[in-house]
C-alpha cells in the first residue's frame, strides 16, 4: 500500500501533467484497490474543478489583461526587420547543429542501478530527462565524477560537467579531473571545488547542499548570495542570504554503498526481510511493528522517504522535534521487552538520539524505559522507575565504517534476570545487570523527540519492532541477517 | 421544419443543459487529466447530448443520462490520449465514475462551499489563484508576478488548496451540526 504523504504527491502530479508513466502505474494500483484513496482523488479534482469555476467567475468580475506570456511576444519578432530574421534563422542553424552534436554525445554511464530497471548497468546517458520512482542509481561522468541519485528522482546531463537535479537526492564524489562539477537545482547551484557533498531537492522545499569533504560554492537563484561551505557544513538555497542548516550525514547513499545494496536486493533479501517481519508478526509476544508502508501512518511529525529497499518507505525526522507516537489500546505489563530497529543516523554533535520512550498513559518519565545512542554511537538503555535510575550502556562505539549507513540496533529489557542486553548489526555490544528491576507498565511509544529535553532523533528509520520477551541472541541475529541491505 | 428543429425541443434542451452543466463538467473533470481535456470531452458530451435528447426519458434523471454518456465519452478520449501521455486505466476510470455519481450531491455541495471560502481568502491571494486557474496560463508568468520561484508558486498553491479544502470541511461540519 502507498503512504498518505507518497499518495497525495501521485494525485498532484497526475493532476498536474508531470506523472511518469511508472506513477502513474502506481497510483492506478492504489485507486484499484483502496475507496479511500478513490474518495480522496475525487474530492481533489473536485477542488480543481471548482476552482476553475471560481477562477471564470473571478475573471469576468475583473476584466484586464491577465498574464502576457512569453510565447505570445514571438509573433511580434519579423516586424523588427529582415536582419533580424536573417540573424534569428542563422542562430538556429548553429543551435540545431549544436543541438545535434551535444544530444549525441554520452555524459555519463550507468554503473550499477539498484531497483532501477529501466537503467541496467552500462546505459550511456546523454542529454535526456530521466526519471527514476524507486531505487538508487550509481553513475560515472565522462570526467570521472562518481555520482549517485536516490528515487524518487528526475534529472539530465547538459554536460559531464553539469548536472540539472528537479528532485530526489544525489552524492558526489568528485575527483580533480571533474573539479566545478555543478548540480543545478530549481532554486540555485552547488559547483564543486574539489569534494565529496551531497545535494538534496525534495518536492515542496528548497534545495539543500551537504558538504563531507573538501569546499563547494552555494549560488541560490534569484540573486541569492554566494557562499562557500567547507567539510561539514550544510546550507539551503534560498534567494537572499539562504540559511545554514545541520549537516545530515546519513541522509545520502554514498558511493561506496552502491554495491553492496546490489548484491543484497540481487540475493532476494527484501524477501528474506519480509518473511522474518511476516513470522513476528505471528509472535504470541507482537506488541507492535512498524514497516511504515501502510497507508494508516503512526500519529506525529516526520517525513516519509525511501527504505532500505528500492520503492519501499521509510520514516525520516529531519527537525529538532520531529517524532513518531504509538498509543497502545491498552497498558501492557511486561517483564521482559525486546526493542529492535533499522536505522540511518545522522552524526549529532551534542544531543543522544532518542531511538523509543516507553511511558505509562500519561508519559511520565519516572516510569518509563528509554532507549538511546549517544553521539559516539554508543546505545544505551534507561530505566526510571526504581530508587535509582538504571542504565546499562553499550561497551563500544560505533565503528566507522557503521557510520552514516544502514544500521541495525537492537536492546532487550530482562526484569526478570535483572539485566539488559544491547545489540549493534545483530552483535552483542554489552550485557549489564540493572540494580533493581520491576515489571514495566506501558501504553505510550515514542519514536524521535519526546518534549521533555533536548533529545531528539536525526535520520532514517525503516521497521521498527516491540515483542513483549526477550528474544535469544540467536533471534536478534536472525532478524539483522534477514533484513540486512548490504551483502 | 423538422421536430429536431423545433424551438421548444430547443429550449427544453438548453434549460436541463444549462442546470446541468456545471455538473457535468465536474464529473467529466474527475476523469481526464487536465482542464483542456475536461472542455473537449465536455463539448463531445453536449454533441452527442443534443443529437440524442429525443432518447432522453422526461421522467428519468438528464444528470444520469448526461454521466452515462460523459463517462463513454472520457473514456474514447483518454484512448486516443493514451497513444503519447500517461493516463489511468480504463478499469480505474470506471470506479472514478461509479464512485463520482454515488457521491455526487455531497460533491456538489463542497463546490458550492468553495465560493464561500474562497471570499475568505485575502484580495490579493484571491487574484493570484484565479490567475494560477485561468486557461492557457503559463505558471511561470504567475509565478513571477507572485514575487516567487515557479517551484516556490507551486508550493503556495498547494498549501492554498489545502486550506480551502479544510474551511469547506469546516463548513460542513458547521451544517451538519446546524
Amino acid at each position: 500500500m502507498t503512504p498518505r504523504f507518497r499518495f497525495q504527491e501521485l494525485m498532484q502530479r497526475y493532476s498536474d501533467g508531470v506523472a511518469t508513466s511508472l506513477e502513474v502505474e502506481e497510483l492506478c494500483g492504489e485507486l484499484r484497490n483502496s475507496e479511500a484513496a478513490r474518495h480522496e482523488f475525487i474530492t481533489l479534482l473536485n477542488l480543481e474543478s471548482a476552482l476553475e469555476s471560481v477562477a471564470a467567475e473571478w475573471a469576468a468580475a475583473h476584466p484586464q489583461p491577465i498574464v502576457i506570456s512569453r510565447r505570445r511576444l514571438l509573433p511580434a519578432l519579423p516586424r523588427k526587420g529582415f536582419l533580424v530574421t536573417l540573424g534569428l534563422c542563422l542562430a538556429i542553424m548553429l543551435g540545431y547543429q549544436w543541438w545535434t552534436v551535444q544530444s549525441n554525445r554520452v555524459f555519463a554511464t550507468v554503473e550499477n542501478g539498484t531497483g532501477v530497471r529501466e537503467l541496467p548497468g552500462g546505459t550511456e546517458l546523454r542529454s535526456e530527462w530521466i526519471e527514476i520512482a524507486g531505487g538508487t542509481v550509481e553513475l560515472l561522468t565522462a570526467t570521472s565524477a562518481r555520482v549517485v541519485i536516490e528515487a524518487p528522482a528526475t534529472f539530465r546531463f547538459d554536460s559531464p560537467m553539469r548536472l540539472n537535479l528537479v528532485r530526489g537526492r544525489l552524492a558526489a564524489d568528485i575527483p580533480p579531473s571533474a573539479r566545478k562539477f555543478t548540480v543545478v537545482t530549481p532554486s540555485g547551484e552547488a559547483v564543486d571545488l574539489g569534494t565529496k557533498f551531497g545535494v538534496d531537492v525534495p518536492q515542496r522545499a528548497e534545495a539543500e547542499i551537504h558538504v563531507f569533504q573538501g569546499e563547494v560554492i552555494a549560488q541560490a537563484s534569484n540573486g541569492g548570495q554566494r557562499k562557500n561551505l567547507h567539510s561539514g557544513e550544510a546550507f539551503r538555497l534560498k534567494s537572499g542570504a539562504g540559511s545554514t542548516r545541520n549537516l545530515r550525514s546519513a541522509a545520502f547513499i554514498r558511493p561506496e554503498e552502491v554495491r553492496p545494496l546490489h548484491a543484497a536486493l540481487s540475493a532476494g533479501q527484501p524477501l528474506k526481510a519480509e518473511t522474518e517481519l511476516g513470522r513476528l508478526r505471528e509472535d504470541p509476544s507482537f506488541v507492535a511493528i512498524l514497516d511504515f508502508e501502510s497507508p494508516e501512518l503512526p500519529e506525529g511529525m516526520f517525513d516519509s522517504v525511501q527504505g532500505r529497499w528500492p520503492g519501499s518507505r521509510a520514516a525520516e525526522f529531519n527537525q529538532a522535534t520531529d517524532y513518531l507516537r504509538i498509543t497502545l489500546p491498552q497498558v501492557g505489563r511486561w517483564t521482559q521487552l525486546t526493542m529492535a530497529a533499522w536505522v540511518r543516523l545522522n552524526q549529532l554533535e551534542d544531543t543522544p538520539h532518542s531511538l523509543l520512550l516507553a511511558t505509562n498513559a500519561k508519559g511520565e518519565i519516572k516510569h518509563s524505559l528509554q532507549w538511546t545512542i549517544d553521539r559516539e554511537g554508543v546505545p544505551q538503555l534507561l530505566l526510571s522507575g526504581t530508587p535509582v535510575r538504571s542504565k546499562a550502556v553499550a561497551t563500544r562505539e560505533t565503528p566507522e565504517s557503521e557510520q552514516d549507513r544502514w544500521i541495525h540496533l537492537a536492546a532487550v529489557y530482562d526484569a526478570e534476570h535483572g539485566r539488559a542486553s544491547l545489540f549493534v548489526n545483530g552483535v552483542l555490544v554489552n550485557q549489564g545487570a540493572f540494580a533493581k528491576t520491576h515489571q514495566l507498565a506501558i501504553q505510550r511509544l515514542v519514536i524521535g523527540s519526546p518534549r521533555t529535553g533536548v533529545q531528539r532523533l536525526s535520520g532514517r528509520m525503516d521497521e521498527f519492532v516491540l515483542l513483549g520477551r526477550a528474544l535469544s541472541h540467536d533471534e536478534i541475529r536472525t532478524m539483522f541477517e534477514t533484513g540486512n541491505p548490504y551483502l | 421544419m423538422t421536430d429536431q428543429q423545433s424551438p421548444e425541443r430547443y429550449q427544453r434542451f438548453l434549460r436541463l443543459f444549462t442546470s446541468h452543466e456545471p455538473a457535468i463538467r465536474a464529473f467529466v473533470r474527475k476523469l481526464v487529466p487536465s482542464r483542456t481535456d475536461a472542455d473537449d470531452v465536455l463539448q463531445e458530451v453536449a454533441i452527442v447530448l443534443w443529437e440524442r435528447f429525443d432518447d432522453f426519458q422526461p421522467e428519468g434523471s438528464f444528470r444520469s443520462w448526461a454521466y452515462g454518456i460523459a463517462r463513454l465519452k472520457a473514456l474514447s478520449r483518454l484512448r486516443d490520449m493514451s497513444r503519447n501521455r500517461h493516463v489511468l486505466a480504463s478499469d480505474v476510470i470506471e470506479l472514478i465514475a461509479e464512485k463520482s455519481e454515488e457521491t455526487d450531491g455531497q460533491l456538489e455541495k463542497e463546490r458550492e462551499l468553495l465560493d464561500q471560502c474562497f471570499k475568505k481568502v485575502p484580495a490579493k491571494d484571491q487574484e493570484l489563484l484565479a490567475m494560477a486557474y485561468q486557461p492557457h496560463v503559463e505558471i511561470q508568468d504567475v509565478a513571477a508576478m507572485s514575487g516567487r520561484s515557479v517551484r516556490g508558486f507551486y508550493q503556495w498553491l498547494y498549501r492554498m488548496r489545502s486550506m480551502l479544502s479544510e474551511c469547506i470541511r469546516r463548513q460542513l461540519a458547521k451544517e451538519v451540526v446546524q
